[in-house]
Parts: C-alpha cells; sequence; structure tokens
C-alpha cells in the first residue's frame, strides 16, 4: 500500500535548481534510503515534504491526502515528520521537555510525559531526561532529535543523517531502532553518508544528483548502476578518452 | 507545597503592610502603584518573557483599557467592573490586529514595530477629543462610594484590589508557563522551525499569547484610572512612562519567570519615588540620572535580573543543609 507519493516535485533557488521533477513513491513500511553526492537535493527534498519548503510544482501525497499548502505542524499531525541534519534542539530546555513538546501533538501534559519517557528510553537516553539539551555530546543530540519525531507517533518518519559522527556501535542501535520503528509499522526515509550501514539497513535507495532522480532500485541494483557510480566517482578514464 | 506557603505568606505580608500604612497617605499608593505594575509587567511577561519577543508597545492595550472603562462610565454610567470586561475585550482584540503583522518579526524589528503602535494609539487618543477629551485628559467622575461601583473613600482597597489583579495576573502566567502552551512557547522561542515541523501551530500560539497578554494588560488600565482618577493620552499611552517601564520591571527582575516582575516592581517603583522625594529639589534632572545610574549598575551586576541573585542564594542554603 503506498503511504507516500511524489509527483514531478521542484524547486528553484535563484539560480540553482534544487529538486527538479522528483518522482517515486513509498509503501508502508518500507525502507528507503536517499543518498546522492553533496548538494544534491537531499535536504531540500525531506525540508519540502514536510512542509518548511514550498515546492514551485509537483504534488505529495500523504496516505492519500494532498499536502499541497499545508503548514509543517498540519503535516505533522497527518503523520509525517524530520529530523534536522544540523540538530535542532531546543539547548535551553531539558532532554524531557525537548521530547514533551513533541508530545504534546496527541496528549495532554501529562500523558505526553509519560509517551516522551518511553521515547527516550527507545533511543537508549532516560538517564539523560533532566539533563539540558544544549549540554550533551552531539551524537546524543541526534538521538534525542531521533526521540522527539518519534513523540509525534509519525506514520512517515524522515530521518536526516542521525547517524552522522557516531561510533560503529551506535550505528549499530540506530540500525536496530529503525527496524524495530519498522516493525511497528512506521514508514521510514532515511539520509545517510554512512554507505555499508544505508545498504545495509534499506529496502530500497532513491539517489539524487543535481536535484534529478537518477536511481531507484533495491541496494544490489543501485550499487552496480553504472549512472551511480559516475555521480558519486566521476565518468571512469577509459569513458572520459573514448 | 512550600511554595504555596511562602506565596501564601508574601500575600499575607502585603495584605498586613496595607493595612498598617496610613490609609490616606503617600506610601499607600506607592504600594498601590507597585503592585500595580507588578501585574502590568506580569501581563507582559508572557510575550516578553514566554514568547521572548520584546514588545515596547503594551501602553497601547493599557491605554484602551483605561479609556474603555472610563468613558463608558462617563457617557454611559456603565461600572468600571464591566467597562474592564470590555476594556479587556478590547485590548485583546487590538493586540490580536498588531500581532498579525508583526509576529513574524524578530529582536529589535518586533520592538520597534510595537513600539510604532503605541505611538500610534497615543496619537489618536490626542486627536480623537470627542471621545477622549484630547490631551486634556479625562476626569474619573465621582460616584458613590461601593464596591460595585469601583468607588473608594480610602487607598485600602484600591491597594487590594491591585494585589488580588497581581495574584490573578501570576496565576495566569503560571498556568501558561506550566502547562501545554509554556512548552510549546519555549519551543518557539528557541527553534521555530523544529517546533512546527513537531506539530507546534507556531502562528496559533503566538497570537494567543499576545491576545492573552494585551486583555490582561488592557484591564489593568481600568484599575490604574480608578486609582489615578486623571489620565491624559501622554500618560497611558506614553513610552516611558508604560511600555518602557513594565519591560524595564520584567528585565530588572528577571524575564521569564513568575517571580521577576514582582521582585522589579518592588525595587523599581519605590526606587522612583525615593529618588525623586530626595533629590528632584537638588537640581533638575538628577533624580532621574541617579534612578538611571542604578539600573545600570544592576543590569551590569545581574544581566538575567534580580532572580538568579535568588536562585544562588537558595543553592547557597540548600549546600549548608538548611531546609
Amino acid at each position: 500500500m503506498t503511504i507516500l507519493d511524489v509527483r514531478s516535485l521542484s524547486r528553484r533557488f535563484g539560480g540553482l535548481q534544487a529538486l527538479s521533477e522528483v518522482t517515486f513513491s513509498v509503501n508502508q513500511g518500507e525502507i528507503v534510503g536517499v543518498i546522492g553526492p553533496n548538494g544534491a537535493g537531499k535536504t531540500t527534498l525531506f525540508s519540502t515534504l514536510v512542509g518548511l519548503i514550498r515546492p514551485d510544482a509537483g504534488t505529495v501525497t500523504l496516505d492519500g491526502k494532498d499536502l499541497a499548502g499545508l503548514k509543517p505542524h498540519t503535516v505533522a499531525s497527518l503523520g509525517m515528520t524530520k529530523t534536522f541534519q544540523n540538530v535542532a534542539l531546543f539547548a535551553e530546555s531539558s532532554v524531557l521537555d525537548n521530547v514533551l513538546t513533541a508530545g504534546l501533538l496527541r496528549h495532554g501534559v501529562d500523558a505526553a510525559r509519560s509517551e516522551a519517557l518511553n521515547c527516550l528510553d527507545r533511543v537508549g537516553l532516560r538517564a539523560v531526561a533532566h539533563k539540558q539539551a544544549g549540554n550533551l555530546s552531539f551524537p546524543e543530540r541526534a538521538r534525542v532529535e531521533l526521540a522527539r519525531a518519534l513523540c509525534t507517533a509519525p506514520k512517515v518518519l524522515l530521518l536526516d543523517e542521525v547517524m552522522a559522527a557516531l561510533n560503529p556501535a551506535e550505528m549499530a542501535g540506530i540500525m536496530r531502532l529503525i527496524r524495530s520503528l519498522r516493525d511497528d509499522g512506521v514508514t521510514l526515509l532515511v539520509v545517510e553518508h554512512h554507505m555499508r550501514a544505508i545498504m545495509n539497513v534499506c529496502d530500497r535507495i532513491l539517489v539524487l544528483n543535481f536535484g534529478r532522480l537518477l536511481a531507484d532500485g533495491t541496494p544490489g541494483q543501485v550499487a552496480s548502476d553504472p549512472k551511480v557510480i559516475e555521480a558519486y566517482l566521476g565518468r571512469s578514464v577509459e569513458a572520459a578518452h573514448r | 507545597m512550600k511554595r504555596c506557603l511562602a506565596l501564601a505568606a508574601a500575600i499575607a505580608a502585603v495584605a498586613l503592610l496595607a493595612l498598617l500604612l496610613d490609609p490616606r497617605g503617600y506610601w499607600i499608593r506607592v504600594l498601590t502603584f507597585t503592585l500595580l505594575f507588578a501585574a502590568m509587567a506580569q501581563a507582559w511577561n508572557i510575550v516578553g518573557g514566554l514568547a521572548n519577543q520584546t514588545s515596547l508597545g503594551h501602553a497601547a492595550f493599557f491605554g484602551i483599557g483605561a479609556y474603555t472603562s472610563t468613558v463608558l462610565l462617563l457617557k454611559f454610567g456603565i461600572s468600571p467592573w464591566l467597562g474592564m470586561l470590555a476594556g479587556g475585550a478590547l485590548g485583546g482584540l487590538a493586540a490580536l490586529v498588531i500581532a498579525i503583522p508583526t509576529m513574524r518579526l524578530q529582536g529589535h524589528y518586533f520592538a520597534l514595530a510595537t513600539l510604532a503602535f503605541g505611538e500610534v494609539m497615543r496619537v489618536i487618543a490626542n486627536v480623537w477629543t470627542s471621545l477622549t477629551g484630547g490631551p486634556g485628559g479625562l476626569s474619573v467622575p465621582f460616584v458613590p462610594p461601593s464596591l460595585a461601583g469601583y468607588s473608594f473613600k480610602l487607598l485600602r482597597p484600591h491597594a487590594y484590589i491591585a494585589l488580588a489583579a497581581l495574584v490573578a495576573v501570576t496565576a495566569v502566567f503560571e498556568i501558561i508557563r506550566r502547562g501545554a502552551m509554556g512548552y510549546r512557547l519555549r519551543a518557539i522561542k528557541q527553534n521555530p522551525a523544529a517546533a512546527e515541523v513537531i506539530g507546534v501551530d507556531t502562528t496559533r500560539v503566538k497570537l494567543q499569547a499576545a491576545v492573552i497578554s494585551g486583555a490582561l494588560i488592557a484591564m489593568l488600565g481600568t484599575l490604574y484610572a480608578q486609582v489615578a482618577v486623571f489620565f491624559d493620552p501622554d500618560t497611558v499611552f506614553g513610552i516611558a512612562s508604560i511600555s518602557i517601564r513594565i519591560a524595564l520591571i520584567a528585565i530588572i527582575g528577571g524575564v521569564g519567570t513568575a517571580a521577576g516582575p514582582i521582585l522589579g516592581a518592588f525595587f523599581i517603583i519605590p526606587l522612583e519615588e525615593v529618588m525623586n522625594d530626595l533629590l528632584s529639589s537638588r537640581a533638575a534632572g538628577l533624580s532621574q540620572l541617579v534612578f538611571g545610574v542604578i539600573l545600570i549598575s544592576v543590569i551590569l551586576w545581574q544581566p538575567r535580573g534580580f532572580i538568579t541573585v535568588f536562585g544562588a542564594l537558595r543553592a547557597r542554603l540548600s549546600r549548608a543543609g538548611v531546609p
């Protein structure tokens, strides 16, 4: 069953075509990786999906509902949210308050608090619930982001580089979490630079380059796609001489 | 529990102070205005503290409240208590109207836009002579003393009403701060984009805060009019006399905390009076100069307000093992 359907999504910033006619759809319960060189439009795609950026053209449909013109908080209440690549916590608030605020989308304060503690349990941060968020290490802050997004009870969760700066053990923990979320019925789109992690955890991979969708397939198909290899490594020497 | 006891003790102390002071005297007047300005700064604190939008235009709503109840009393003989409700509604409406265009502005730009709005209201009040009496001001008409008519022979009931208003506005502030709206406002203040993405309707929450703050301060305008008995546009819509003074009270005391505006008012309002009393006969402007120097010293000493002194004191006491 298709939960997220994206048709011909385009967005231009001045002279830069950040997204160009991007079309794909995601089934419920899928884990979809989004990869591409720096500046390929991955973060712009996520921001456009949740309504932070208005597309110039194209449509986004979430669970059968057209998201055109909706603000991010409405998109969140319909069930789609994202984490921020450079971590956008409420730095002066406690870790618990950061996550609790997201829980208020569906609960009153008391229920949101217990929901927030559950989410912190899931990312393994319950022990630091009462610390100020700004005082945590970068990998911990990324996990608070994840817990906060989880606390909105999303149907579709967009993770923007939550594994950056993690050590292999922490990364394995996040991958386990991603799989367990999928088992709970959450659909995930994951932007990640760490290739082994993304090839390992994703059912399907979208490759973006210069704002265009370059490839859409299983990790195996994508890894052997000559267009993808070219985008990442440049054209081969023989090809350039030919 | 301990906090509730401390609060009850503080209220009782102020009530007792009001009883002890000469009911026709000067100091009960100072006390009344101190309580009133504490309540005003607390209402400002909802926007200025929780949403972190430093408004310098709250005199606009305050003046609307003062004029609404007084004009209704003068022209139609309506009790100031009802006038206060009408003023609150108009003040809330004005806050909504000004918040819609200014809400996206941040920092200095928001401060300047609100400052301008306050000035526009002052000019309108000066020009619309048929309604406001213009620059000549309005006198609150004398009615036989009664609680229902909000008219008293002595100042003591005014002090009690101001105390009740301070308690009520502080309660509203605390309910907002601890509730869902407080969490949302803190989120918006720190990262509006992240707040939106996790489901906070940032526009709606900001408008709610602005309307509550504006309505409360307009209602306090009625209290002011009833105590002052006479006022003109330059007083109730004044930048220095109202807008900046209430922001200053909250900032000196500690922005965003319930105790901040109360500490600030009990410091600033009596200090101003004492300075005027002691120094205004010595040299022109000397009292203002000394007052300014004291304020600057306080802010340099405690940039986050008096509240930090109390926080540090409490931490030291609890380390020393005092319960």
